[in-house]
This record gives structure tokens, C-alpha cells and sequence, in this order.
């Protein structure tokens, strides 16, 4: 391979065009492959060779590839993903974007064009059509957006998918895929619910053997379903080496906030670099509204002194908290469906309805 | 792809949406203009490098705060502003310019005109000064009315000194300066012209360039090599004025543990988490511990936090018998009784004759548009002013 003519080469692509071997042909238009490491393969203008032997639109595909490895090989990156990314958008499944690394806006940039053809494409019959190539696309253009941090970015092309007529008939690995970066835009959107769907689709339908992949959907999945409520199983985190989350779950079921900030500042670095840390926080209501809870059990009455609260929060080493925050957060609980009930400030007691008067938590939005 | 033959079809090349040589510089232009210094750097790169065929940076020589040129040439169309005229000549029908009070003006960069010569750009140390001048001169002047004016001159110059920033590509110390001061003007400024007229001063635009300026500072602070003494005021000052902004915050998570855990940053994170809690009582108490342009990064938020606390306790509250004392809530607000009472009524909470509250979540109602001064509610940052001059706010050494 890295030392054939262009002759020669452009002879094995037109052969397997022939013969339809998809596979080998994306080989040879592929950077992972050794070939384009041959000095003569790097030529700045070989679409004359390739229309001489080969087809549109495979002349115009090859002879961009070529440039492209002339391009690398001069470490005009600039120029490199330009034409690789002409090849791309003849639907070529492969990841040939390039040399990954700093310029990710620029690729996106590049893979937008391709994700627009590839939408308006609408002269060519549903087998051909380059409309296949959509959800691929956007993957691609996910991975890159949640890289760069512009998830608002993501919105069209969700959009796009929804709207078209073939999002069902995508592979299943490109539709995990996709659902597990919608998930995870509609968690960071605080739109739990839909988020919920997304995730456990995705999780659900993943490949078994696909540990890693499993993980990652589960490291999303856990905290959108623990403020729904559910908690995970010990042996489900074992299982997925996520043990980190252990501490968390057991503070939120028990309304031990103290545990909770213990177990949010040991992982910090974890949680942070995964950017679950803010949404995990968010538990902090859920674990206030469950030991209040506790403390309603305790009492064995409707009408709870806000002392109580008080009390319960001192023992939890929150210390600067006063009555008054005590009152706010209360509030809070109550304007969140959490408690039903009201407060009285006459008789500085909570008094609560007689009847659940603390709805599970998968009813409370 | 620029040097196909005789095209035999529609090739992608020349399809209007795919990328080809300058076409996807212009387009590149149109869709990143004025988002910020890196994408402003890379159109004008771009322009000057097909322009000139990849010249090296503009580098600037003049040395007075106007060049030379402009200020003649801006004598002559009698488009001097006031505060540039030679003292005397204001009211004769062509004032002189002063060449040590005129201001290099922001022009909008246009297609074909060269910004790149050097007699018209000024030096980063000239363009420090610049900026000295405008604070010390014009903003801190107490001889110069209306405010909303000074306002006007001082944010267009210093769009002046971007934009030359930008051409020569400055970076280093003396860039950090300039916008660490620019961000500080422009947040001093949001507090003291909040409520003022559209047409003197849009809180939009203010914010627009504050968000420009800071993120190009935290971008400085990221990638040049310290030490940053100011730092974790700006983080914390950026954290504050985007406060419950997941992207802000996950910023200040994504900082050094060295970082994170100084005062200014710990307070302004608990304050940001107080406020995505949504608890009000506890993020006015802990504002209360703030200084004067933390003040007044926040003070825009405070409305959310009044609003958010009158909000809650309408649902916590809500029973036939309820009586909540209006000293209390007062307290609570940082506001005094009577200005508790004109909140509690714009937003439809009922006081009654013995200045008890009556909370009802059926009556709490969002104010009309323009019904809530922001204005009348200042006090709690009003008051951490005390004899703290503009000129020391703006140049932070308080």
C-alpha cells in the first residue's frame, strides 16, 4: 500500500467500486488506512487522472481525498478538512473528518454544510438519498458541540431529525446515539422528563456488550432519575463501576444533607469533569423535602413547630441556618408541590394537609 | 477546487453552500461578526491576509490618544464631541479639537477600507493611557453633566480601543488592564444608569459588550501565563452578573481548586447557589457581605430574588388567617417598611391597616411592564458606596 502509483491505486478504487465492495473502497478513501502515507498518492491536482479513470461521482471524491492527503502532508489542516469532508458528504459511512484535535469549530462548520445537503437532498429516491446520512451527521455534530460547550447549537438539528419521515429507520446504534445526546441536552434544559425518556431509551437499547457505552448513558441517567425519585440499586453501581454515586443515593433516601454535601465535595472532581455536578446539587431539595419528612413522622402530628425543622437542620451541622431560611425553604417546598400544606406564622408552625401531604416524588414534576 | 477545467456539471465546489476559498471567509464574517475578540480576530486576519497576502500584524506608531488625521479631518466635518473641543471654542460655529482631550472614535469596519495603517492605530501602552485619560478625566469627572453623556463618550472610546486591540492582536499585560477596567466601567455603569431612558442608555447593548469583554479577560487569564492578581475578582464579578447561568457556572466549577476555594469566588458560588435553590432569604444575607461592583454585578438580579421570595411565601403563606408582619419581611428584603409595602403592592400582595401581610398564591401577580423601578430598590448596593470614588471603583484600588 505505500508504495503503489496513483495508477495503481486508482485502479483498486475502481475495482472496488466494481465490485461493490463498500468496505475496502471506504478503506482507501479512509486516514486511517496506511495508504495515505504514499508520497505518490499527494498530489495537488489529480482530478485529471481520476476522470480518466474513474466515474462521477467517484472521480471528484477521490481527487478530493488525494488533495486532502497532499494537503496533510504539507500540514495544511485548513485545507485538508475542506476536502476530506467533500468526500464525506458522498455518504462514504466513516468517521474521515481529518485530523481531529483544536479546530473542532471548523469541523463543525464543515459538517454543517454536509448536514445540509444532506437534508435538502430531495431528488433522489429513498434509497439513494443522501437523507440516510442525516442522523450520522448530527452525532458527529453533537459529539463536537458538547465538546465545545454550544449546546444551543444542537437545537436545528434536532429539529431536522424530528421532523423527518425516516427517524424510526435509522440503524439502532446511530438511534442510541442520538437519543443519548438528546438526553442529555434536555437534561442540561432542566427538562427532566423527556430527559428520562431519552436516557433509558438509549440505555435500554444499547448494545450489551457495550460496557463503556452502557456507563455512560447510566452516568447521565442516574441523577435525571434520582430527582425523579427512583434511586439506583447498589448492584446496579457495582455493576458499572459507579460506585461514586452510592453515597449520594443513600443521602438523598435518607434526607442526610450533611452526608449529601460530604458525598457531592468527595467526587467533585468526578461529577464536575462528567458536568453533572450542578444537577446533582439540585438534589439538595429533594433531600430537604425528605427529611422533612422524617421529621413529620417523628411528630406524629399535623401542625409541626418550625423549631422542629430548625432542629433537624442543626443536626445536619448546618449552622448559619435560622428560622427564617427555615421558613424559606419550607415555602420553596410548598410552592414546589413537594409538601402540601401552609404556614403560619402566628403560631410559627407548618401545618400539613391530613391526606399525603408528601406526594411521591415521581408525581411532583 | 479552485482550479477545476470547464466544469461539467454542478460541482460541489460551486454549490452555495459548500465552503470554497473566500466565499467561506465571507460567510464565516457574516455569521460570527460581533460575537467576540476570537472570531473579530480571525475576520480581520483574514482580511488583511487576503488583502495584503499574509502581511505580518499591524503594528501601531501613533502615540497621541486621536490620531492625527481623524482629528483634522473631524474639525473640518465639525464632528468633534464637547468634551473634545479646545476650551473657548465650544460655541463657535467651527471648534478646534484639543489634541490632549480628543479620543480616537469606533468606526465600523467596512469593505474596502484599510484600518491597518499605522499612524492611525495607537501602541497597547498608548491605548493604556487612553483608557487612564477616560477614567480619570471623563467618567470620574464631577464637572461633567448629564452622566448618561459622559456614558455615551467614555463606552464609545473604549469600543475605539477594542478595535484597535483587535487589529494588532494585543495580548499580555497590558490588554488584561485595559479590559479588566472596560469590564469594571461597563458594570459600574449598568448599576448607576438603570432605570434611565432607552434612548440615553440601552442595558442591552451595556450587556452585550460587558459579556464581549469578559469573556475575552477570561480567555486572557486561561491561556496567558500568570500571575493574574485580579483574577478571582473577575471570575467572581463574571459569576455574579451571569448568576444561575449553567454555563457560568459550570466555568467557575471547571477553575483550579486553588481558585474556587478563594473568598470571592466561595462567596459569589454560595450566592449563585442560594439563588438556584431558590432561596431568597438566604442569597440577600449573604449580598449583604459583598463589596460595591459586586454589588453591582448583582444588582440586576436582585428583582428575580425580591420577586422569587414574594412568589414563595404567596404559596407558603397562603391560609384565611394568614398575618405576616411587614417589619419582618422589610428585614428580610434589606428594604425599608415603606418601600416594602410599594413592592408588596406591585406585585398584588395585600397589606392591611395593622401593616400585616396577607399572602394569597391567587393574588400574587406579575408587575405590569414598567410598573417596578428596579431603581427605588438600590439601596442595599446603594449604600456599600459610601465615599468610594468612581475613579477608584473603576481602576480597583479599593
Amino acid at each position: 500500500m505505500a508504495h503503489i502509483t496513483i495508477n495503481q491505486y486508482l485502479q483498486q478504487v475502481y475495482d472496488a467500486i466494481d465490485n461493490h465492495d463498500g468496505s475496502f473502497c471506504a478503506e482507501l478513501l479512509s486516514f486511517k488506512h496506511p495508504h495515505v502515507a504514499n508520497p505518490r498518492l499527494q498530489l495537488a491536482s489529480p482530478e485529471e487522472k481520476c476522470q480518466q479513470l474513474l466515474e462521477p461521482p467517484y472521480d471528484e471524491m477521490v481527487a478530493a481525498h488525494l488533495r486532502c492527503t497532499y494537503a496533510v502532508s504539507n500540514h495544511d489542516f485548513v485545507e485538508a478538512y475542506k476536502f476530506q469532508t467533500l468526500v464525506a458528504e458522498q455518504q462514504l459511512q466513516k468517521k474521515g473528518k481529518g485530523q481531529p484535535g483544536e479546530m473542532l469549530e471548523k469541523a463543525a462548520e464543515q459538517l454543517m454544510s454536509c448536514f445540509r445537503v444532506c437534508a435538502s437532498d430531495n431528488r433522489a429516491g429513498i434509497e439513494d438519498s443522501k437523507k440516510w446520512g442525516m442522523m450520522f451527521l448530527s452525532n458527529q455534530l453533537f459529539k463536537i458541540y458538547f465538546k465545545i460547550n454550544k449546546l444551543h447549537l444542537c437545537k436545528p438539528l434536532i429539529r431536522a431529525i424530528d421532523s423527518s419521515n425516516l427517524k424510526n429507520d435509522y440503524s439502532p446504534a446511530q438511534k442510541v446515539t442520538y437519543k443519548y445526546y438528546v438526553g442529555r441536552k434536555a437534561m442540561f434544559d432542566s427538562d427532566f422528563k423527556p430527559a428520562e425518556e431519552f436516557l433509558s431509551y438509549a440505555f435500554h437499547h444499547c448494545h450489551g456488550s457495550s460496557q463503556k457505552n452502557k456507563r455512560m448513558i447510566l452516568i447521565y441517567l442516574l441523577p435525571v432519575k434520582m430527582l425523579l425519585g427512583h434511586m439506583p440499586t447498589h448492584q446496579l453501581l457495582r455493576k458499572y463501576d459507579l460506585m461514586q454515586f452510592a453515597d449520594v443515593t443513600k443521602s438523598v433516601s435518607e434526607g442526610n444533607l450533611l452526608l449529601l454535601n460530604e458525598a457531592l465535595s468527595k467526587h467533585e472532581t468526578f461529577f464536575i469533569r462528567c458536568g453533572i455536578f450542578l444537577i446533582l446539587e439540585k438534589l439538595k431539595i429533594i433531600t430537604y423535602r425528605n427529611l422533612f419528612k422524617k421529621v413529620y413522622l417523628l411528630l406524629r402530628t399535623h401542625q409541626l413547630p418550625l423549631d422542629a425543622f430548625l432542629v433537624s437542620l442543626k443536626m445536619m451541622q448546618l449552622d448559619d441556618v435560622d428560622i427564617d431560611e427555615v421558613q424559606c425553604i419550607l415555602a420553596n417546598l410548598i410552592y414546589m408541590g413537594h409538601i402540601k400544606g401552609y404556614i403560619s406564622h402566628q403560631h410559627q408552625k407548618l401545618v400539613v394537609s391530613k391526606q399525603n401531604p408528601f406526594p411521591p416524588l415521581s408525581s411532583v414534576s | 477546487m479552485n482550479r477545476r477545467r470547464a466544469p461539467r456539471r454542478i460541482s460541489l465546489s460551486q454549490r452555495r453552500d459548500a465552503p470554497a476559498g473566500g466565499e467561506w471567509r465571507q460567510r464565516k464574517e457574516e455569521r460570527w461578526r460581533g460575537q467576540g475578540k476570537a472570531q473579530a480576530r480571525e475576520v480581520e486576519e483574514d482580511e488583511s491576509c487576503e488583502q495584503h497576502g499574509k502581511e505580518a500584524v499591524p503594528r501601531g506608531t501613533c502615540q497621541t490618544m486621536c490620531p492625527a488625521r481623524e482629528l483634522q479631518d473631524r474639525e473640518v466635518q465639525n464632528r468633534l464631541h464637547r468634551f473634545e473641543m479646545l476650551a473657548g471654542t465650544e460655541r463657535v460655529r467651527r471648534p478646534r479639537g484639543d489634541p490632549l482631550r480628543a479620543v480616537k472614535e469606533y468606526t465600523r469596519p467596512a469593505a474596502g477600507k484599510d484600518s491597518t495603517n499605522p499612524t492611525d492605530l495607537r501602541p497597547p501602552a498608548v491605548l493604556l493611557k487612553t483608557v487612564c485619560y477616560l477614567i480619570d478625566d471623563i467618567a470620574a469627572s464631577p464637572h461633567l453633566h448629564p452622566w448618561t453623556e459622559v456614558y455615551s463618550f467614555v463606552f464609545d472610546r473604549l469600543r475605539g480601543v477594542k478595535q484597535d486591540m483587535i487589529i494588532q492582536r494585543v495580548s499580555g499585560l497590558n490588554c488584561m488592564a485595559i479590559l479588566e477596567r472596560t469590564v469594571r466601567f461597563l458594570i459600574y455603569a449598568s448599576y448607576r444608569l438603570c432605570g434611565e431612558p432607552l434612548w440615553l442608555y440601552d442595558p442591552r447593548i451595556n450587556d452585550t459588550h460587558l459579556q464581549e469583554s469578559l469573556s475575552w479577560l477570561l480567555d486572557c487569564y486561561a491561556t496567558e501565563t500568570g500571575p493574574h492578581p485580579n483574577q478571582e475578582e473577575f471570575q467572581a464579578l463574571g459569576l455574579l452578573y451571569n448568576l444561575g447561568s449553567a454555563r457560568a457556572t459550570q466555568h467557575i466549577m471547571e477553575l483550579s481548586g486553588r481558585l474556587r476555594t478563594s473568598p470571592a469566588i466561595t462567596l459569589a458560588l454560595s450566592i449563585n447557589r442560594a439563588f438556584l435553590e431558590r432561596n431568597p432569604v438566604r442569597m440577600l444575607r449573604l449580598a449583604r457581605r459583598l463589596n460595591f461592583i459586586q454589588g453591582c454585578a448583582l444588582h440586576r438580579h436582585l428583582v428575580t430574588c425580591r420577586r422569587d421570595l414574594l412568589l414563595i411565601y404567596s404559596h407558603g403563606y397562603c391560609s384565611r388567617n394568614c398575618r405576616f408582619p411587614l417589619d419582618r419581611l422589610a428585614q428580610l428584603l434589606s428594604l425599608d417598611t415603606s418601600l416594602a409595602a410599594q413592592l408588596c403592592q406591585a406585585y398584588g400582595v395585600d397589606v392591611n391597616q395593622g401593616n400585616q401581610l396577607v399572602f394569597s398564591k391567587a393574588a400574587f401577580t406579575e408587575p405590569g411592564k414598567g410598573k417596578l423601578h428596579c431603581k427605588m430598590y438600590h439601596n442595599i448596593v446603594a449604600e456599600k458606596q459610601r465615599e468610594l470614588s468612581v475613579g477608584n471603583i473603576i481602576h480597583g484600588c479599593v
